[in-house]
Formats: C-alpha cells, sequence, structure tokens
C-alpha cells in the first residue's frame, strides 16, 4: 500500500463550483452522507467530489504501480530465498491493488486507458517518495515498513470515506497490508540488530529517506473552503497534519527501539503529546514532484517500456465487437 | 541512454528522454467482466469485484489471480458488465423492489414454459457492502425476472439495489476443479503471523 490521501494538485483557493449544482440534489447527496451511508456510481454527486475522488484514486493507483518498480528490482537481490518470495508476494499485492483502485477509479467515469496514459504523459501524479531512488536493500526495507507504514494510516483512514467502490477495494487492500508492515519491520530488525555494517547500512538508508517521509502525507492542509468541504464529505477523512503526527506518535518509539536514529535535531514530542520537528524543505519537494527528481525519468520510462513491450500481447487479444462498459461498483 | 542505480535498468538501454507517446485508443484494456466469490463452501456468491479481459476465460483467470491470490475461495463465477441488468439504488433501510413500476401482466403471462429462461439474482443489503446471490428465477425478459424476484425475494429487507443476470451468461468454476482453489500450506511467508520480531528486539535491548 503506498497511497497518500494528499492528493498532489489539490486546488486549494479555486472556486468550488458548488454554485452551479442544483441545490436541491446538493442537499440530499450530503444528507446521505451525513446519515452514514455511501455513495455509489449511479448516485447523482457534484463535480467537485466526482473530480477531487478520481483524482485521488487514480493517483493511488498509480503510487502501487510505481512503488512497486523500486522494490521489485530488489527481489533477484534480495538475502535469501525466503525473502525473494516474501519480497515477490508484497510486489504482486501492491500490483493487485493497483488493479483494484484503477476499477474503483473507473466508476467515476475516467476510462483506464486514460489514466494509464496520464501517468505515462506526466498530466497525473502518484505519490512522491518513489522518485527517489534505492540503492541498498536496506532501503528497499524502508520502503516496505516506513513508506508503507504511513501509506497505511492514510489507507484505514480512507477505508471509512463515503465512495462505496473506493471503499470496497480499500477493505481488500487493507486486509492484505498486515503482511506488508510486519516484514518490513522483520527486514529493518534484522539490519539494525544484527553486525555492525547491517546496523551502518540501516542507519544510513533510514537517513536518506527521513526527509522524503516526512513530506509523505504532504504540507500542512491550509484550512481553505475547500478541504472543509472535501472533510465534510468525507473524500478526506483527515488532515495531513493529523496523519503526520499519528504515523510519527506510532512509529518514531519503534525506530528508536532499535537503537537507530533519525536525522532531525528537532524532532520531539512536547508536553501536549505533539510531535515537533524540522520543516521539511517544500521548496525541494515542489521542484522533485514536478520533475526533476533523482528517479522520475527512470520511473516513468520503466514503466513506458513495460506499457510498449506488453502492446503486441493486448492487440493479438483484442476483440473486434467489444464495446466499453464502466464497471459497475 | 537512462543510468539507473539499478544495473538491470541501465541494461534496458532506455532513452533518457523521449516526446509523451499518443493516449491509449479505446478498449486497449479491454472490456470489464464481473467476478464472484464464494468463500466457503454452501455459501452464497458475493460480488468481489471487477477485471478487464478480452474474453471471459481470460476474465476468469484474471478474477482467480486478483481476488483469489490473497482470500480463500471455493468457486466464482464471471460475467460481463453489460450483461448485468441493474436497478436504480434505493436508500439504506428500504427496498428497491417497493419502487419497482408493475409491467402489464401481459409481458408477464404471454410467455410460455417454453420461452423462460433462469436468471440469477443478487441484492445489495447495504451500500458500500457487495451484491450477494440470492438465487435463481425463471422468467422471459430481464424485466420480468425482475417482477419475478420481486415475489420470491422481496421479502427480504432491506435491499437497497437488485443485479438481474441471464444464468446462461454466467461463467462459473466447475465443481470437479474444486482442487483449483486449494492453496498450498508453505506460503506462510505471507502472512503478516510469520514475522515475529518482539524476541529478537528484546534481546537486543537486554544486549545494550
Amino acid at each position: 500500500m503506498y497511497g497518500s490521501a494528499s492528493t498532489h494538485d489539490i486546488p486549494t483557493q479555486a472556486a468550488t463550483g458548488l454554485e452551479n449544482e442544483d441545490p436541491i440534489l446538493l442537499a440530499e447527496f450530503e444528507a446521505r452522507i451525513a446519515r452514514g451511508e455511501k455513495i455509489e456510481p449511479t448516485d447523482w454527486m457534484p463535480q467537485l467530489y466526482r473530480k477531487q475522488l478520481t483524482r485521488m484514486i487514480e493517483q493511488h493507483a498509480h503510487s502501487e504501480i510505481i512503488g512497486s518498480l523500486p522494490e521489485g528490482t530488489w527481489i533477484t537481490r534480495a538475502p535469501g530465498f525466503r525473502r525473494k518470495m516474501a519480497q515477490m508476494a508484497k510486489v504482486q499485492d501492491e500490483v493487485g491493488h493497483a488493479q483494484l483502485l484503477y476499477s474503483a477509479a473507473e466508476t467515476l467515469g475516467k476510462t483506464r486507458e486514460q489514466m494509464l496514459s496520464d501517468l505515462v504523459n506526466g498530466k497525473s501524479k502518484y505519490s512522491n517518495v518513489f522518485n527517489y531512488p534505492t540503492p541498498t536493500w536496506a532501503d528497499s526495507n524502508v520502503i516496505s515498513w516506513l513508506i508503507d507504514a504511513g501509506a497505511i494510516v492514510n489507507q484505514m483512514a480512507n477505508a471509512k470515506g463515503s465512495y462505496g467502490p473506493y471503499c470496497r477495494a480499500l477493505d481488500r487492500i487493507c486486509a492484505e497490508e498486515a503482511f506488508h508492515l510486519k516484514y518490513g519491520h522483520d527486514a529493518v530488525v534484522h539490519m539494525a540488530t544484527g553486525t555492525p555494517i547491517q546496523r551502518k547500512m540501516m542507519q544510513e538508508a533510514l537517513n536518506r529517506w527521513w526527509p522524503a517521509i516526512m513530506t509523505f502525507f504532504g504540507p500542512s492542509d491550509k484550512m481553505s473552503v475547500h478541504t472543509e468541504i472535501l472533510m465534510r464529505w468525507k473524500v478526506k477523512m483527515a488532515t495531513n497534519d493529523a496523519c503526520r503526527q499519528q504515523f510519527l506518535d506510532m512509529y518514531v518509539p519503534k525506530i528508536w527501539e532499535i537503537g537507530l536514529t533519525l536525522p532531525d535535531p528537532n524532532l520531539r514530542k512536547n508536553e501536549d503529546g505533539v510531535w515537533e520537528f524540522s520543516e521539511p524543505d517544500w521548496e525541494d519537494f515542489k521542484r522533485v514532484i514536478n520533475g526533476d527528481g533523482p528517479c522520475n525519468a527512470e520511473r516513468i520510462a520503466v514503466r513506458r517500456a513495460a506499457e510498449e513491450n506488453g502492446a503486441w500481447v493486448r492487440r493479438a487479444m483484442q476483440q473486434p465487437q467489444a464495446r466499453y462498459v464502466r464497471p459497475l461498483a | 541512454m537512462l543510468f539507473s542505480f539499478d544495473p538491470r535498468i541501465s541494461r534496458l538501454e532506455l532513452p533518457e528522454s523521449a516526446p509523451p507517446p499518443p493516449d491509449k485508443a479505446a478498449l486497449d484494456q479491454f472490456p470489464t467482466y464481473e467476478v464472484f466469490h464464494q468463500r466457503k463452501e454452501n455459501t452464497a456468491y458475493v460480488y468481489v469485484g471487477p477485471v478487464h479481459a478480452p474474453e471471459a476465460d481470460v476474465a476468469f483467470l484474471f478474477g482467480k489471480e486478483q481476488f483469489s491470490r490473497r482470500f480463500p475461495c471455493t468457486g466464482m463465477w464471471v460475467v460481463p458488465t453489460e450483461a448485468i441488468r441493474v436497478t436504480e439504488y434505493g436508500d439504506d433501510q428500504q427496498s428497491v423492489y417497493d419502487r419497482l413500476p408493475l409491467l402489464p401482466a401481459d409481458a408477464l403471462t404471454t410467455a410460455d414454459a417454453a420461452g423462460l429462461e433462469a436468471y440469477d439474482i443478487f441484492h445489495l443489503k447495504k451500500r458500500g457492502k457487495a451484491h450477494t446471490h440470492v438465487g435463481q428465477v425463471q422468467a422471459a425478459s430481464p424485466e420480468a425476472a425482475l417482477q419475478a424476484a420481486k415475489a420470491a425475494f422481496g421479502d427480504q429487507r432491506p435491499v437497497v439495489n437488485v443485479w438481474v443476470i441471464r444464468s446462461a451468461d454466467l461463467l462459473r468454476s466447475d465443481d470437479d476443479d474444486r482442487d483449483m482453489w486449494t492453496t498450498t500450506p508453505d506460503k506462510k511467508y505471507r502472512e503478516a503471523i510469520a514475522y515475529k520480531v518482539q524476541d529478537r528486539i528484546d534481546r537486543f535491548k537486554q544486549e545494550r
């Protein structure tokens, strides 16, 4: 699981467009959500709801596909047969999650063809952490444990959201995540409690990844009208800051207990129980997400090559009489 | 050429940059099929999700891979999405059968027994949950099948939504192939329970 609830291009200042919606339908829609009922694909929904959910679920799906690339290349180099098998199972899970999520997004009206095109042509984003390299096995372990842990914080919240198909997909996804988290933790503990060289390797990987992990949940939400509406509609279930705090609360103690340190001198929990930390470099974050990171070109090129290499198989299997129908649920 | 930390990516000799490819053509990803699973012997089939596939047999393979790789299952059905007749969605706690317009009586009675076909009926009990198989009816059309379903299963409540599928359109797993659902017991490494690190952490803390 790699999704992050912070969609990278949330238009915080843009008009909500709600003034163009039918007030009676809008009231019924909001009443349904307030009653705790889920929205299903054929229900009326405001344009903003459809647009934001499509963007969020699509981005989550792309993150699963792209996120499996750095871990996937470690399958053959994973130390030992058992770890190779486990790493392979995890990568298979992640790609399966992408399939579930693309279908959930598709029920909102954007075709899978268009989503896959937009991933390769750069119109859609994926979780920015995957624009960084995994030079060692320990880096792969950091992804398995801490990036998955961050994603779980988000996904557990989103599974209580208002859109039926996304909830159904997340229920299945969350069930598989328990394994990823334990597997990643096991791998990190193994290195951190191992030989001095293993330990050093783990610490260096953690130092490399920590700044990216701190940006994983996105910048602080400006509490705009937009954010308020999306939270009322249960599209966004928690603010970026709340997710980050929950993550730090759950995982910093686990990192410290195995004798690893974190490369932020300001990281501490204050008397009010709130985590303080150095503000991540959001300028750098913006630069990387807009294409100028160490691995952006590689991730897209590999994805594109996979698409192109498989094109002849898809062409060969095409049925001339096939007709497109949106998946139902 | 694209240089990567990962030698096997460098070896692909991918171009460092290239103009974006044209958008994918319609149906490059194939039409969709909806998949149902039976999770345990003698329980109802439940909707698990869609797959994209060029034909029913391939949809069956994809459905097996996508939905039963990690979850136990004793049977599977797949059906083309376009073969499903969907009612409107009601509110939780209601029954959509209550809103069903009555067909003219002759629409139900004209068909003689020879013109009847079997239809499978699925109910959604609560929004956000999954459609579940409730049974089969005999009817001459999907609309008539819905009326027959109301007569047969209309007392069940709530019913938020109904799917009607001509039974002949469902591709079903064969009872004789049951062993294909058996999962090998030596895949413990993909279960959370296989990872127990607390002892190692405790030992580490003691030694420090």
